[in-house]
């Protein structure tokens, strides 16, 4: 178990240096300057001399091997620089600000997710082929079908029209100091995301309890006249769990694509945000930071979930 | 047509020198209009000196052939007597026509006018929230070239003068109470007696600054000095001064307690417009020096100002605040406002519409003028719109300094090609007008609409135009330039309402020219700006740097004359550097329009170089009936065209009666 671990760690490692070193390349060779980035649509009549200053002050006047040195030497020793755009933050900084709101909403978004995909895969395989199994089909498809922007926005739009609550984009409040308006804020793109990362998981998990369900220990059990609750909960759905743990790994990854979407719409100053418009303003070091972060959060979950499968299903050994 | 009957106005109150120079101490507001006609006017001095002979002062020098000698000395004496008593006569008439023009354009720049031409009484107290950018380059107004920095600081430091009606050049006090033009090349500020630095905020606190010491003349001359020569106090140059070029001309003359007098290099009229600027922000030197180094770290404890707020929160990307200052010039009837929020811009438009629907923001505006239709339709009479010309000029860059551009006639076609109306239609539901060389809102300057559609690409008979077009491409071999990739920038396409431009603009020329060699293809800003810089850009359709001053001269200098600042088309015709170069020296309104609309007419006919404006748009921007944003009209909806900000932190006020204010939270959304 102890080597696995040390193994998949060492994995991980070399997956975010990699992570780490193609973003690096891949935003110096994207076009765009971000001396100029910051100056915006008045930077025509920016002289040259000016744009140099800015970038000489941000260390891009140096070869970019040296620049990857430089950064690759001070982010092993966790010094990820400032900010271009807002040079008196630190990158910590942002993260610090950002990281918060993306685990507050993505937490959110997964208990969404999941307490409402396990009932129904749950419900649609039990009663298959009846209305129950019908209704939660069209709408795992609708779901599926329909980007998340646009379920925010139809959402949204009812909101505003009945004026059902007051959705707050400027406070910023979060979970533990203002619970009531912080729900109201991460409401509709938690139900949003939720609901589309609802469909996948719930569709897997309806066919792998109907195929568990027709298994031989399945009708042992019921033969043996246990309650149908336990042969459901006990013997059929952890043994149906296991791809739907992967599929969660998985699903993790497209909850934070999501996110950037969400954040953006709600105004919600997540790193999913902050990756977009460092991305967009070109701030190499923020946009490198959180690749990296969000590229460390995959690599952990995945083994996170590598590690359950053993405790769900003894059968599986991790050596 | 106003702002040309303005200009016209002026003119018929054209005073002499003399008067100029017996009245300027009582000059003040509305003293631009006078720097434009009243100096230089050489003729004027001559005719005081030396009157054209009346009827009977002829008769007399006619009896004075036929007198004899020792009646003539007599005779002559009493003549002069008379001459002196007409002379005298009228320049009392001068001076009385000049007390009436400054009281006209003082009224007229009275804050009150406003309001009260409107029916309503302004109130005192609360705050307007609206939503800012997210990035801001410096703290330091004299180093910036975006204008979020100056969103933020226009409402805490101050200019030597500031517009009062913008869109018709009027000018008044600020930090100079009145100024005076002795001659055509010397300006005399009277600063204003007073004037504080604030005194309370997190800028104040700063060890570094002297908080609440006097505004000196000696501020002004270091304020001056620093962007005229630009070099920091460490001894380096730095090339961020973006005015350097405007204060390049001008020199410190005398500097008393009261006043700060400059000589400038050459007559050039439109000098005082640029007081008014948006760029010409005053810093206070104490602070400013500290923070040379770290000036690109925003902290609201790096800035204070003498200006009616006093900035209290600058974190980018979480809010921005500024409360009122308490000793405002010693005025306590301004600011109405308690304070300004400002929020981070919201990236999606969806939260924008959010925050202003549940009153969260206190107005809003889209590129899509219909989805603010929509709102403000759906707002159940709560709302208002104002109709502003947006200063970002959209235009089309042909590169004709590089082939196959260099041919004029590849030019030609392309702007004859431009359809403008169409474009207007297409992209902005037809709220814009078109323009030439000189915007619209630059009107006392620009050719009448009449006259410029009767250029290529202007005509209404657009069909005419394509004709031109065609024939002008086929005979420069245009078609056998093989394929053309047509650049739109990335942040106009980024727009919803504007994402369909790059395909819109290579139709609109495919069409014209009969053939499919045009792409459309967009670019970002980052990328199109360091080309422009050098030169060496491609083709491509987007805004063009913000129109500054409602005199058009010295932008079409810069942009037409060789070496000019925005010159990126390297243009170089010396009868046009002649032509532009005696309009911006011109002091005589008609003369010096005759002059440019004749340069207009030589660049249109040259297809505009290159610089192909195509129009300016309007904007309608919606607020809640309780935010009495300062407007030229509110019933009719007639917003500044640009320069706001220099009325709205006068003017703004809340009304706490009206009905719409329910629902809008007791308190600001953010710490102030």
């Amino acid at each position: 178990m102890q080597a696995y671990i040390i193994r998949r760690v060492v994995g991980g490692a070399i997956v975010i240096f990699m992570v780490g070193t193609f973003v690096f390349f891949m935003m110096r060779v994207l076009p765009g300057d971000p001396a100029a980035a910051a100056l915006g649509l008045d930077a025509g009549s920016t002289s040259s001399e000016a744009l140099n200053a800015r970038r000489a002050e941000l260390g891009l006047d140096k070869p970019i091997l040296q620049q990857y040195g430089d950064w690759l030497w001070n982010a092993v020793q966790l010094d990820l620089g400032n900010s271009f755009q807002n040079r008196a933050n630190t990158v910590w900084y942002e993260i610090g600000r950002t990281l918060p709101y993306s685990i507050e909403l993505g937490l959110l978004i997964v208990l969404v997710g999941f307490t409402v995909a396990f009932p129904v895969g749950l419900i649609a395989a039990v009663w298959q082929d009846r209305w129950p199994d019908y209704v939660f089909r069209t709408l795992a498809i609708l779901a599926l079908a329909a980007p998340v922007f646009w379920t925010a926005s139809i959402a949204t739009l009812a909101v505003l029209r009945l004026e059902l609550f007051r959705i707050e984009v400027i406070g910023q409040p979060h979970l533990w100091n203002d619970p009531g308006a912080a729900i109201t804020w991460y409401l509709i793109p938690a139900l949003a995301g939720g609901f589309a990362g609802t469909a996948a998981t719930m569709r897997l998990l309806r066919s792998q309890m109907l195929e568990v369900l027709r298994q031989d220990y399945v009708r042992t059990a019921r033969a043996k006249g246990l309650r149908e609750s336990i042969v459901i909960f006990q013997h059929a759905l952890r043994n149906a769990l296991l791809p739907v743990l992967t599929v969660m790994g998985v699903t993790v990854a497209t909850i934070i694509g999501s996110q950037v979407v969400l954040e953006n719409m709600f105004n919600i100053p997540g790193i999913g945000n902050k990756v977009l418009t460092s991305f967009l303003g070109r701030d190499y070091p923020v946009t490198q930071a959180l690749v990296v972060l969000i590229a460390v959060f995959v690599v952990v979950t995945n083994v996170v979930v590598d590690l359950l499968y053993g405790f769900i299903d003894p059968r599986v050994r991790l050596a | 047509m106003s702002e040309r009957n303005y200009w016209q106005r002026m003119r018929r109150q054209r005073l002499s020198r003399r008067a100029l120079l017996g009245a300027s101490a009582r000059a003040g507001v509305g003293a631009a209009g006078l720097a434009l006609v009243g100096c230089g006017d050489g003729g004027d001095d001559q005719q005081q000196a030396a009157p054209a002979p009346s009827p009977s002062a002829a008769q007399q020098q006619q009896q004075q052939q036929d007198q004899p000698a020792a009646t003539a000395q007599a005779q002559q004496q009493q003549q002069e007597q008379q001459a002196e008593a007409q002379a005298q006569q009228q320049e009392q008439q001068e001076a009385a026509a000049q007390a009436q023009a400054q009281q006209e354009a003082q009224a007229e720049a009275t804050a009150s006018d406003m309001w009260g031409s409107q029916g309503v009484t302004p109130k005192y107290g609360g705050w307007i929230v609206e939503q800012s950018a997210n990035v801001y380059e410096t703290v330091d107004s004299q180093r910036t070239v975006a204008s979020p920095v100056l969103q933020v600081l226009a409402r805490v430091q101050s200019k030597l003068l500031r517009f009062a009606n913008p869109n018709r050049g009027i000018l008044a006090g600020d930090l100079a109470e009145s100024w005076e033009t002795p001659d055509e090349t010397t300006v005399v500020l009277n600063m204003r007696p007073g004037v504080k630095w604030h005194n309370a905020g997190p800028g104040a606190a700063n060890p570094a600054a002297a908080a609440g010491r006097d505004f000196t003349p000696g501020d002004v001359v270091w304020n001056i000095n620093r962007q005229k020569n630009k070099v920091l106090e460490d001894g380096t140059e730095s090339p961020d001064f973006g005015r350097s070029s405007y204060w390049g001309g001008a020199d410190v003359l005398g500097l008393t307690e009261e006043s700060v007098t400059l000589q400038l290099a050459a007559s050039d009229p439109t000098f005082i417009l640029g007081l008014a600027n948006e760029f010409n922000l005053f810093n206070q030197p104490e602070l400013t020096i500290a923070y040379e180094d770290s000036h690109t770290e925003i902290s609201a404890d790096k800035v204070i100002g003498t200006g009616p707020f006093i900035l209290t929160r600058w974190e980018p990307g979480e809010g921005i605040s500024a409360v009122k200052n308490p000793d405002f010039y010693g005025l306590p009837e301004r600011p109405y406002l308690d304070a300004y929020v400002w929020v981070q811009t919201f990236q999606d438009p969806n939260a924008y519409r959010i925050a202003f629907e549940q009153k969260q923001v206190d107005s809003m505006t889209d590129p899509n003028p219909n989805t603010i239709q929509a709102i403000h339709e759906a707002s159940g009479g709560e709302t208002w719109l104002a109709y502003n010309g947006v200063a970002n000029t959209v235009a089309v860059f042909t590169p004709s300094n590089k082939d196959p551009w260099r041919d004029l006639r590849m030019v030609r076609a392309i702007d004859a090609a431009i359809d403008r109306r169409q474009l207007i239609q297409q992209l902005h539901s037809g709220f814009g007008r078109v323009s030439g060389p000189v915007t619209w809102m630059q009107e006392a300057w620009a050719l009448p609409d009449e006259e410029l559609s009767t250029f290529a690409g202007y005509r209404v008979d657009k069909d005419e135009d394509r004709r031109e077009a065609k024939q002008l491409w086929d005979a420069a071999g245009g078609s056998e330039v093989g394929q053309i990739d047509w650049v739109t920038s990335q942040l106009w396409a980024s727009r919803a309402a504007w994402s369909a431009t790059p395909g819109i603009i290579a139709t609109m020329f495919n069409e014209a020219f009969d053939t499919d060699q045009f792409n459309g293809i967009t670019k970002p800003y980052l990328e199109i700006i360091p080309s422009w810089n050098n030169n060496d850009f491609d083709p491509f359709f987007s805004w063009i740097p913000n129109i500054e001053l409602p005199d058009a001269r010295p932008e079409i200098l810069a942009a037409f004359g060789t070496g000019g600042g925005s010159n990126y088309w390297e243009i170089s015709d010396a009868w046009l550097d002649d032509q532009l170069t005696d309009a911006l020296q011109d002091t005589d309104y008609d003369s010096a329009y005759e002059k440019m609309a004749e340069a207009q007419r030589y660049i249109l006919e040259r297809g505009q170089f290159g610089r192909n404006i195509c129009y300016n748009y309007i904007v309608p921007v919606m607020r809640y009936n309780y935010n009495w944003a300062a407007t030229t009209d509110r019933a009719e909806g007639s917003g500044w065209n640009f320069l706001a900000n220099s009325v709205h932190v006068f003017e703004q006020w809340l009304d706490t009666d009206d009905p719409s204010i329910q629902g809008r939270e007791p308190e600001p959304p953010v710490p102030l």
